[in-house]
């Protein structure tokens, strides 16, 4: 089939998820089962003196009850897998469940296995824990203050890390004709998905192999980890990823509860089922973002920009995550110049211990936080120098004919034309009408708002010696084998795992294109570390720019052994030989052709191969990028204000992306759309509320307010495509570019509105409450 | 979060208040909910209260201590309550001022709380706090006329 890279095509993954055929963690139901509930902590930071279990194991249908005293020395902590170099990281051992003392609200502190899982639940009040409440510490700038409370005795002011990368000397700011100063708080939030996290575990106590079905972006990481945390053979230990409601970055993390499950399930040798409840994912799952972050844009009047300096204060929570040390630091810290080119450049991150969930990436991941503070600040700039602040952003764009650039933190952005889709989301907008449109609305008492972000990220996780570089515990290449049956149906095995991404459907047109067959040929598998031979994960916007390029390269290897197949047959030689629609033609003689399931067939009966050639039609590709990815676009956003209320109406949204070479625009747009409204959640609506002593007061969806369709325009969403040269397919990374842009474009739409008050910064999220109170606080007021 | 409630028995004098809120049956019937009631120590108190208000349900127990005792004017309660929607913790003041209507009695509370109470109760808990207490006072102030009888 020919261009069906790049078409429309409908999600291959829908008919069956949605006829509700799709087998979800709960949806695996073995004989024998036993069911897990996890005894947490109520408290933010307590010392545990004793656990009464007796009542709770007479109780009929509880199997077993563990605490952290049972399981010492049977399995070990489960560590980070981003230990960030030069940065005096302290990583504190974080054990399956709390030994002597808990550290934040949803610590985990005992085990129940039971019959099943509401005798479990029951089991979990008969549990006594006698605590010595201490004192907890929540706030990241306080917890760095001398005399509080330590969240693990032996590290000093809770520092877990303090990273530097880039220097601007103090006189380039102090020199400067222009110094724009902010703090801003990128708040805490929550990624939940629709589907909380989940795992089963099933022993065979014949061959020893533990099987883990586990919710994972990355199921070999956990593979790789929890092999180790619970003393087995990786060869061993098969996790399985089923399909799941989305991860958005909470699912990356191996979790303590994920390796009690596959102890039990050995223990006990009977497949144990744990499923998380809604209200505990707010405590015990990795929650994002939560840094405070300090910037200072020096430049020139005429708007010429020359150095940036930022400080991020990050908020680690109780443990280090899986990847959540290079959060605030490396995803951050090397990005802070955005999409323009300001020489001088850097930033000090300090990653602080609290008494508070771990925080880990989430969508974007360090990312939309540094678009956040460029695209924020770059506003104010504009503002105090009196420049419209598109007329700012061009200025200082890096231009065209710079890429491959280097920014000043010494990335390499890979291709580029920032101009492109600013231009066309201009013309979407029709700005200068909107503008005069908004002056006109205003002379009426309208507060009406516009605002942008022009922002570029870097995705494609990939080279490895650059994950090594930067403390990177795994290798973040990908593999995929593209296996062809003697009828010519094919099977895909990719290393990137999808949970909600649509890869069926994306790889599969890239296979398509590449085989010449139909998608209905084609089958996907992803996800199983037992038939898969490696993969890093879904995430960083890395799957079509890695893991397609996988699957690209093993499919043009098919064709490649394909065509001296045919040549051979066709007695012609392989120059002459067009593999064109799925069939091998002989240049210029019709009717000398053999089509692609005619060669499957040949190669896998091997009775007439070329001379030396091995049989079967498989190819297999280890793909290393030589760089990351770095897409970019230009999101606009229109909102009008109710000045008696405070209340904020979302007009209009437009966004233009270019994330390189598009395969399918139907879903790409889909990613878009979804990372819009996480974005705009937390601008507008989400929000982590600890209280002092550390209890969560926004736990439950009553408290926490994510984004509905309702609260949306339609967007208005279209691609510019240029493409990245490191890759074959010439992708970038879609995945995040919504939630990396929208959070600053509406900020900045709010605060335009607000500028006659001169209101500069509201802290996130933007409660009508907290509008109007700024507008009251305003100018003129 | 503080918690502050006060009440005036019309034509109490501070004495009779303060017997009645010394008393150990007095308190049994008027504490909401009360299913046990005992003294354990001096001025140490052992308690369950059935408690059913919106996201507040379940049974507490809970270790009541007086502290600071300034007969007749006031005193201190240290309250540990434990139940299946979390833990209480509370450290209230309680002054008893005689006035020309009668006594007034203050309660003002520290109050910190865990797990569900605090997740998704806390939005609704001064205004559940204020309830039970609105009824103790009530019952406590039947029990005045009794305790006025003997």
């Amino acid at each position: 089939m020919a261009n069906v890279i790049g078409a429309s095509l409908k999600r291959k993954e829908d008919p069956r998820l949605l006829t509700g055929n799709g087998r979800f963690s709960d949806d695996i139901q073995l004989p024998g089962m036993l069911h897990a509930v996890i005894l947490r902590s109520p408290h933010a930071h307590a010392k545990i003196k004793k656990i009464h279990a007796e009542e709770a194991l007479k109780s009929q249908g509880v199997v077993a009850v563990y605490t952290g005293k049972d399981l010492e020395g049977k399995i070990g902590p489960v560590p980070s897998s981003w230990l960030v170099p030069d940065a005096n990281l302290k990583e504190a051992p974080q054990y399956p469940l709390a030994i002597d003392y808990v550290r934040y609200v949803g610590d985990g502190v005992a085990l129940i296995i039971a019959e099943d899982r509401y005798v479990a639940r029951d089991a979990l009040d008969l549990i006594e824990v006698e605590y010595e409440v201490l004192p907890a510490v929540v706030h990241q700038k306080e917890a760095m203050q001398e005399g509080v409370p330590l969240v693990h005795g032996d590290i000093e002011n809770n520092i877990a890390l303090h990273w530097k990368a880039g220097e601007v000397a103090d006189e380039i700011i102090n020199d400067a004709e222009v110094v724009v100063r902010e703090s801003f708080y990128v708040q805490r939030v929550f990624p939940s998905p629709l589907e909380t996290r989940a795992a089963i575990g099933q022993y065979d106590a014949g061959s020893g192999e533990l099987t883990l079905w586990c919710t994972s972006q990355n199921p070999h990481i956990h593979r790789m980890v929890l092999s180790d945390v619970l003393g087995i053979s990786e060869a061993k230990l098969r996790v399985i990823a089923p399909d799941m409601g989305g991860g958005f970055g909470g699912k990356i993390g191996v979790y303590p509860d994920e390796a009690l499950v596959g102890y039990a399930a050995r223990d006990l040798k009977r497949p144990v089922k744990w499923i998380e409840q809604r209200s505990e994912h707010f405590t015990a799952s990795n929650a994002g973002r939560d840094e405070i972050i300090d910037v200072e844009l020096a430049g020139k009047r005429d708007g010429t920009l020359l150095a940036i300096r930022v400080k991020n204060t990050a908020n680690l929570g109780a443990y280090l995550s899986t990847m959540g040390p290079g959060v605030a630091t490396i995803d951050f810290g090397l990005m802070i110049t955005g999409a323009y080119d300001i020489p001088h450049a850097s930033c000090e991150t300090f990653g602080v211990y609290t008494n508070t969930t771990p925080t880990d990436a989430y969508r974007g991941a360090g990312k939309p936080e540094a678009t956040y503070q460029i695209e924020r600040i770059i506003d104010l700039y504009a503002r105090e120098i009196g420049m419209d602040p598109i007329e700012l952003r061009r200025k200082n764009f890096v231009r065209k004919e710079a890429f491959p650039y280097t920014n000043a933190q010494g990335l390499l952005y890979d291709s580029g034309d920032y101009e492109k889709p600013l231009e066309k989301a201009l013309e979407t907008l029709n700005y200068e009408e909107l503008r005069q449109k908004q002056r006109e609305l205003s002379k009426q008492g309208k507060l009406i708002g516009i605002g942008f972000s022009t922002y570029v990220e870097l995705c494609g996780f990939g080279p490895s010696e650059v994950a090594g570089a930067i403390g990177f515990q795994g290798g973040v290449w990908e593999n995929s084998t593209v296996r062809v049956h003697p009828s010519g149906k094919v099977t895909v095995y990719c290393g990137t795992s999808p949970h909600g991404q649509g890869h069926a459907t994306t790889f599969g047109q890239v296979v398509a294109e590449k085989l010449g067959i139909p998608m209905d040929d084609i089958e996907l598998v992803f996800s199983d570390t037992k038939s898969i031979s490696m993969g890093w994960g879904t995430y960083g916007s890395r799957s079509t720019a890695v893991g397609g390029a996988a699957v690209s390269i093993a499919a043009d290897r098919v064709v490649e052994k394909a065509k001296k197949i045919a040549a051979h047959e066709l007695e012609a030689s392989e120059e002459d030989i067009v593999f064109e629609n799925g069939k091998f033609q002989v240049k210029g003689v019709p009717g000398q052709q053999r089509t692609f399931q005619e060669i499957a067939k040949s190669a896998n009966m091997a009775w007439n191969l070329p001379e030396g050639m091995e049989p079967s039609l498989e190819a297999q590709s280890f793909f290393k990028p030589e760089n990351f990815v770095y897409p970019f676009g230009t999101h606009a956003a229109v909102v009008e204000i109710d000045k008696d209320t405070g209340e904020i109406e979302l007009k209009r949204y437009v966004c233009v992306d270019d994330v390189g070479r598009v395969i399918n625009p139907l879903t790409a747009e889909g990613q878009v759309h979804g990372g819009i409204a996480q974005g705009v959640g937390q601008a507008l609506w989400e929000g982590a509320v600890y209280s002092k002593d550390g209890q969560l007061l926004s736990g439950t969806l009553m408290d926490y307010a994510l984004p509905k369709a309702r609260f949306f325009p339609r967007i208005e969403s279209a691609f510019t495509e240029t493409p990245s040269p490191v890759n074959p397919l010439g992708a970038k990374g879609v995945g995040e570019t919504g939630t990396t842009a929208s959070i600053a474009a509406v900020m900045n739409a709010v605060m335009d509105a607000l500028k006659p008050y001169n209101v500069k910064d509201i802290e996130m999220p933007l409660t009508s409450e907290k509008v109007w109170r700024a507008i009251q606080d305003g100018e003129g007021n | 979060m503080n918690i502050e409630s006060s009440y005036t028995f019309k034509g109490v004098s501070q004495e009779l208040l303060w017997k009645t809120l010394q008393d150990k049956e007095s308190l049994r019937r008027s504490l909401p909910g009360c299913k046990s009631f005992e003294e354990i120590a001096p001025h140490t108190y052992k308690s369950e209260l059935g408690i059913n208000i919106g996201p507040v349900k379940g049974v507490f127990t809970g270790d009541v201590r007086q502290v600071d005792i300034k007969e007749p004017e006031s005193y201190r309660l240290l309250v540990i309550g434990k139940g299946k929607p979390g833990e209480i913790d509370a450290k209230a003041d309680m002054v008893l001022e005689e006035t020309e209507a009668g006594t007034t009695l203050i309660c003002r509370a520290e109050v910190k709380v865990t797990g569900v109470l605090a997740a998704a109760g806390q939005r609704v808990m001064s205004g559940v706090a204020k309830v039970i207490l609105g009824q103790f006072f009530k019952d406590i102030e039947k029990e005045t006329k009794e305790m006025a009888k003997l």
